[in-house]
């Protein structure tokens, strides 16, 4: 018979891990747009 | 009209782009609008739609992590409405 503390060294640890970032999806910002219109006549 | 991975696009050729710390600038000689892109992957796609079958090779071509695609889509449409690139 097996000891139990050699038993449980063999056990799979627990598969919690939760599958976060592969399909994770990034959201920023790239663009912006300036206006201009009020500098008219700065030159 | 909204863009599309599938979509070919080009620069529009009355379009200034400045290098700048934060990415690019790019100007617009015809409507005058002013548009910053704020990063420099970003400036690379764009450079990029000229020489790129599709938007989708695009991105690829300028080694965009796909879970950023949206992110780029959306600005790429942003920068068709305001004419800075056109659908070809």
């Amino acid at each position: 018979m097996q000891p139990v503390a050699h038993a449980v060294d063999q056990a799979a640890p627990p598969d919690d891990r939760v599958a976060i970032t592969e399909d994770e999806v990034v959201d920023e910002v790239l663009v912006e747009e300036i206006s201009i219109d009020g500098m008219c006549g700065v030159y | 009209m909204s863009l599309t991975l599938e979509s070919a696009c080009r620069l529009d050729e009355r379009v200034a782009l400045r290098p700048e710390p934060f990415g690019a600038l790019a100007y617009h000689y015809g409507n005058r609008r002013l548009v910053f892109l704020r990063s420099e992957d970003m400036v690379r796609v764009v450079r990029s739609l000229d020489d790129a079958p599709t938007v989708a090779h695009a991105l690829t071509a300028s080694d965009i992590d796909r879970r950023r695609w949206p992110s780029f889509l959306d600005a790429l449409s942003h920068l068709e409405a305001s004419e800075v690139i056109h659908a070809r």
